[in-house]
């Protein structure tokens, strides 16, 4: 391959741009399966700049035979038919990489890459055959033209079970790189998590609070981990509280239970919220006394989060200072945001309410 | 918690527990009969199961009052509690009353919560729920009721929309909640116990366990688009 291209490049100096050319738009790295992802990703950006480079090039090749007139006339016959050859492989290979080939293979059509599959197959086509037929008659050419094709089917049927073959394996062996690649993450994952914190819980067995905090800790940790899926916190409302819950849990080993309904976009009057959520719900753990639950509903009509935990309760007069705190942090915090807060002692422990109003321009 | 009014000496509710897990098993046995060991014998156990087919065998050999059911369950046709509950329609108690089936597990997914209860449970509870709070759900499941925790609160306000605003015209439509089933539903989310929520919305207890079964009632029956989605994912309908 390579040698056809120095020898290219030797008449006239296209055959480097071709050979750049075809080296930018070919997939590589695919054969073996298991390249990283990020170096495809990578190469995909050099890509680009190896394309213009080319294109840049061709250019200047075609401006420096045309312009001086040397040898276009004995040589643009050679050259145009080969170029013409170059592009059409090039634009029926480049198409032919692994992703199109097992999408075929499992039934789905890309219409697309048939298209530009059979116009590259039609420029080749055309190509070869302008090579060859130089100055001679029609009859020939028609002759030609018959030629061509039953080559070309003659080389199709020959390759075809070859080719199946070499697809079908290529996909198993994708597959079974995927399942592999699936059982040594989900084997990594309980291995950094539920096997440390299980070492953990019985080097500490003698302490129960601990142990309720380990496994409590770890159960959140697996539980989003299996159905959450693989995103991570992201810019909700929704995902913050529950990180601030699920922070506050943390702190103190004192189990809170969380639920939400509804979702919006986290902006700084939901993180006003979260933040006051948290002091209210830092409060609870550390006066009232569990179960401590929490309850958050995004809807249209605005946001309302309630903490509520089941102590007996603490006297506003008897702490100021501490409540001072919690007005400051709660309640000033609310009505900075347009929201509101109330606190509430009941009989039988306290429950902490914030408001805040929809977003602008969101009112329904 | 005491909200009951029970009679002076019930018979004890007879119990079969089916899980997969035999430690936990014994761990709720255990909680359970020294919850129980001050207020006398509530339950009964009557016999437990590991996995669907036997534990069909069992509750149609025992007919106990209420069923304690995990979700997950080998055997069957793959779908755990839900089998056990297609495979026990119609089996009775004693005294006449159907075989009631308590959702108890460790998975908050909504699909596997949702199809448990359109199956037919009559509550759901997680297995961190404490053995008190356990006997009284067991009770009322017995009784008839429906038992919700926070998280199925939580759950049927979103899937009726109820979160968004969503509020029935007529109380009998079965896609939407009425404005007092929502109201009750977001005051079980808040993690008030019936009692509480009857006290903060001036209504009796009897008023609050007939709301909370008219949503179990609807999230049964409702063909909404939310509900039947998170059925088909678990080759319920």
């Amino acid at each position: 391959m390579r040698v056809a291209f120095v020898v290219l490049a030797l008449s006239g100096g296209a055959g480097v741009a071709a050979y750049l050319f075809l080296w930018a738009m070919t997939p590589e790295g695919q054969v073996d399966g298991s390249g990283p992802l990020t170096a495809t990703t990578w190469s995909e950006r050099r890509r680009w700049s190896v394309l213009l480079a080319a294109g840049a090039v061709l250019v200047i090749a075609g401006i420096a035979l045309l312009v001086p007139g040397v040898g276009v006339s004995a040589r643009g016959s050679v050259l145009i038919p080969v170029f013409v050859i170059a592009v059409g492989a090039v634009v029926a290979w480049s198409n032919l990489d692994q992703t199109q080939r097992s999408r075929w293979l499992t039934g789905g059509r890309d219409g697309m890459g048939w298209v530009r599959v059979a116009l590259g197959t039609v420029l080749a086509i055309v190509g070869i055959l302008v090579l060859v037929t130089r100055g001679s008659s029609v009859s020939v050419l028609w002759d030609a033209v018959l030629a061509a094709f039953a080559v070309l089917a003659g080389a199709l049927i020959l390759a075809a079970p070859w080719a199946v073959r070499l697809w079908g394996d290529l996909r198993r062996e994708q597959v079974a790189a995927a399942r592999a690649t699936e059982r040594a993450d989900i084997a990594a994952h309980l291995h950094d998590s539920v096997l440390q914190t299980l070492a953990l819980i019985q080097r500490q067995s003698a302490d129960p609070a601990a142990v309720t905090r380990l496994a409590r800790a770890q159960e959140r940790e697996l539980r989003t981990w299996l159905y959450d899926g693989p995103q991570g916190s992201q810019s909700s409302l929704a995902a913050a509280v529950t990180e601030v819950a699920h922070e506050v849990e943390d702190l103190h080993g004192v189990p809170v239970d969380l639920v939400v309904t509804g979702d919006r976009p986290f902006e700084q009057h939901g993180a006003a919220l979260s933040r006051a959520m948290r002091e209210a719900l830092l409060n609870a753990v550390r006066h009232g006394s569990p179960p401590v639950t929490a309850y958050v509903e995004i809807g249209p009509g605005g946001v309302e989060a309630f903490v509520r935990d089941r102590g007996a309760g603490f006297d506003i007069d008897t702490v100021p200072e501490d409540r001072l705190g919690v007005r400051q942090s709660v309640l000033g915090r609310m009505q900075r945001h347009g929201g509101s807060a109330r606190i509430r002692q009941r009989e039988d422990g306290t429950e902490v309410e914030l408001r805040l109003p929809p977003i602008e321009g969101e009112e329904s | 918690m005491t909200s009951q009014s029970t009679p002076a000496t019930p018979a004890p509710i007879r119990v079969v527990l089916v899980d997969d897990h035999r430690m936990f098993r014994t761990g709720v046995r255990a909680e359970l009969t020294e919850a129980m060991a001050g207020g006398g014998a509530v339950c009964e156990f009557v016999g437990e199961a590991p996995d669907v087919d036997s534990a069909i065998a069992v509750i149609r050999k025992e007919t106990p009052d209420v069923v304690l059911l995990d979700v997950h369950l080998p055997g069957g046709s793959g779908n755990g509690g839900g089998d056990v509950i297609r495979g026990c329609v119609g089996v009775e108690t004693a005294t006449g009353t159907p075989v009631r089936f308590l959702a108890l597990s460790v998975s908050d997914a909504a699909e596997d919560v949702i199809a448990v209860i359109r199956a037919g449970a009559r509550g759901y509870v997680t297995k961190t729920i404490n053995a008190r709070d356990l006997v009284t759900a067991i009770r009322r499941v017995s009784d008839g009721d429906a038992v919700f925790s926070p998280r199925l609160a939580g759950f049927v306000l979103d899937a009726f929309g109820a979160a968004a605003g969503e509020i029935a015209e007529v109380d009998e439509e079965l896609d939407r909640l009425s404005a007092r089933e929502r109201e009750v539903m977001r005051l079980i989310a808040r993690g008030y116990q019936y009692k509480e929520v009857a006290k903060e919305l001036f209504i009796s207890v009897k008023t609050v366990e007939t709301h909370v079964s008219s949503v179990l009632r609807k999230l049964q029956l409702s063909s909404r688009h939310e509900l039947t989605a998170w059925a088909m994912g678990r080759r319920l309908v």
